[in-house]
């Protein structure tokens, strides 16, 4: 009985996908997916957290549908991994969820097949199938009835056109194949598998540190030492980069684009490699007893200090970052570069907290995996083409339009609509016009599978 | 551990998975020859992976602990399966996207692989 909403779902699915793009049929796959889920998980649905991933995975399906933005399509599958992984192992952490999500994708029947429960097995005995036999009533025949039908056709040119007469192309093979591809991966995510022992490690990995042995004092202060000359001289190190880095700020009026783009990158790479060897050194130092060791007071403030030391860092390329935007507008990297600050910050946060409450590696990697996860859904609700275009022709003091004309389709209307309300050069106006025009044919040649909010929006205007 | 027969079964499966799409597609009796003809590149394509890429898992994988070569066949099956699906799914899909002519290939070393993970590791249970 439980085949049924998975035969039906497989005919859905060639229905959604067959020879599609991306459109509807995302937003209805996810329906698709998280009904074949509850009808095989209904206990783990009382879940709030289960039905949290559920909301999530349906929010970006919907964001799919508006922006159909390659974020959005990102979004949608890292949240439909997590949700698949969530339901096969609840208490795990968010990248085991999409190992988990992901092996269940892609193998879970394999997976099911080979470790199905021999007791459940011996329980309902099986009649032996000769299969060597079934291939050979079926196979042998067809095979030398096809090879026969193949010479007979070169032989007797009436039996040929007769032959030829006889049509299957009502029957759409391919349509079927995809509709049993359908049903493979609804199969695979209707009981979703775990890997192991990867999920057993993660769930029997708690957060915090705990004392290793005996705490051999004479070591601990050696190490102790070490730790706090080398933090202490890095701080001295940073001061002095961060002291030259305003007073080159404020002295500087060069506004050219190629300064500022210099400045930015320069300091994002300082940046990489200053908090990269930042937190594999704080993780060296706070890795085991020397948590627990009585004077590793000082050691604790120089690591706070560092980590402030390099929040000011970030600020200052935050500033440097924002000075570019109001200059030359907004591009894709300049918001990169904000979000990469975002998660830095959020990670030397995390760092410290790691250190003040004795917690693991795993607790930075925990929390910062779902960090990168919920900034990635957050952001893939946000239309960024459209508000870019509308930044940068509004607010920027200068901008590259060709840079606008390759975004997306996203801005189309946008751009549109300015060029209508705004005195452009000739040149301009009709480079808009063209763009406008293809994607009007575009959304006008879609099929119900592949329409999304933009379809809705001609038709308003029409 | 009965290999010769994992990839007999084996190139069947994948002589069956690489002309089905195909002749779904446009069929006409004279592929049939080609059919049997591919069963020669096909046999050694799957001798070679099968050899290579899966079964050193079970050759190399220590020797059957005291329960026996079903509970050691387990042990390696989930240990290293799950890894040997997500590359194997990876590397066919950007196959797939860069070469999409080639699609029935890359669906035939998929499924086949993963097939044949299946029949290596129940072999001797």
């Amino acid at each position: 009985m439980k085949n049924i909403p998975l035969l039906i779902g497989a005919f859905l699915f060639s229905i959604l996908f067959y020879k599609q793009d991306i459109g509807l049929n995302f937003s209805l796959f996810s329906l698709l997916t998280i009904i074949i889920l509850l009808i095989h998980n209904k206990n783990l649905f009382k879940k709030k957290s289960t039905i949290i991933f559920s909301i999530v995975f349906l929010i970006t399906a919907i964001t799919t549908f508006f922006y159909r933005s390659s974020l959005a399509i990102t979004a949608y599958i890292v949240a439909f991994l997590t949700l698949i992984g969530h339901v096969s192992e609840e208490g795990s952490s968010v990248y085991v969820n999409w190992l988990n999500g992901a092996y269940t994708f892609i193998a879970g029947i394999f997976h099911r097949n080979f470790n199905t429960n021999e007791k459940d097995e011996k329980a309902i005995p099986k009649q032996k199938v000769d299969y060597l036999h079934l291939i050979k009533i079926i196979g042998i025949p067809l095979i030398t009835v096809i090879i026969f039908i193949s010479l007979y056709k070169n032989g007797n040119p009436m039996f040929s056109e007769l032959i030829s007469k006889i049509d299957f192309s009502f029957i759409n093979i391919q349509w079927l194949l995809v509709s049993v591809l359908g049903y493979y991966l609804l199969s695979n995510i209707s009981k979703p598998v775990r890997v192991d022992p990867a999920t057993t490690y993660d769930l029997n990995t708690g957060n915090s540190l705990g004392i290793k042995g005996n705490i051999a004092e004479e070591k601990l202060k050696k190490e102790n030492q070490l730790g706090f000359i080398l933090i202490a001289l890095l701080n001295i190190l940073i001061v002095f980069f961060i002291i030259t880095d305003i007073t080159y700020l404020i002295s500087t009026n060069d506004l050219r684009a190629s300064a500022f783009s210099n400045q930015v990158h320069n300091g994002i790479n300082t940046l990489i490699a200053s908090i990269i060897i930042a937190i594999i050194i704080i993780l060296y130092f706070f890795r085991g007893n020397l948590n627990f060791y009585k004077d590793n007071k000082n050691l604790k403030t120089v690591t706070y200090a560092w980590i402030i030391l390099n929040l000011m860092l970030i600020i200052n390329i935050v500033i440097k970052d924002c000075q570019y935007i109001y200059y030359f507008g907004f591009t894709y990297k300049r918001i990169g570069v904000l979000i990469y600050l975002l998660l830095t910050i959020i990670g030397l946060l995390t760092t410290s907290i790691k250190v003040k409450q004795i917690k693991n590696f795993w607790y930075l990697f925990r929390v910062n995996t779902l960090t990168a996860f919920t900034i990635l859904i957050v952001s893939s609700t946000i239309n960024w083409d459209n508000y870019i275009t509308y930044y940068n022709l509004n607010y920027a003091q200068s901008m590259d339009f060709n840079y606008l004309l390759e975004l997306s389709d996203n801005n189309t209307f946008l751009l549109k609509n300015y060029a209508d309300r705004n005195n452009l050069t000739a040149e301009r106006k009709s480079l808009i016009e063209k763009k406008y025009e293809a994607y009007l044919t575009e959304l006008e040649s879609k099929k119900w599978q592949e329409i999304h909010y933009d379809n809705f929006k001609i038709k308003k205007d029409q | 551990m009965n290999t010769p027969s994992v990839i007999l079964k084996s190139t069947i499966l994948a002589t069956c998975l690489f002309w089905i799409p195909i002749m779904s597609k446009d069929f006409q009796s004279d592929m049939i020859l080609f059919v049997f003809l591919s069963i020669i590149p096909i046999s050694l394509c799957c001798a070679f992976t099968i050899l290579l890429t899966i079964a050193p898992f079970f050759w190399f994988h220590g020797k059957a602990s005291s329960d026996g070569s079903v509970h050691r066949n387990k042990v390696i099956f989930n240990k290293y399966f799950p890894f040997y699906a997500i590359t194997t799914f990876s590397l066919c899909l950007y196959g797939t996207i860069k070469f999409s002519f080639a699609i029935s290939f890359f669906i035939s070393v998929f499924f086949t692989t993963m097939q044949s993970w299946i029949w290596f590791a129940k072999n001797n249970q």
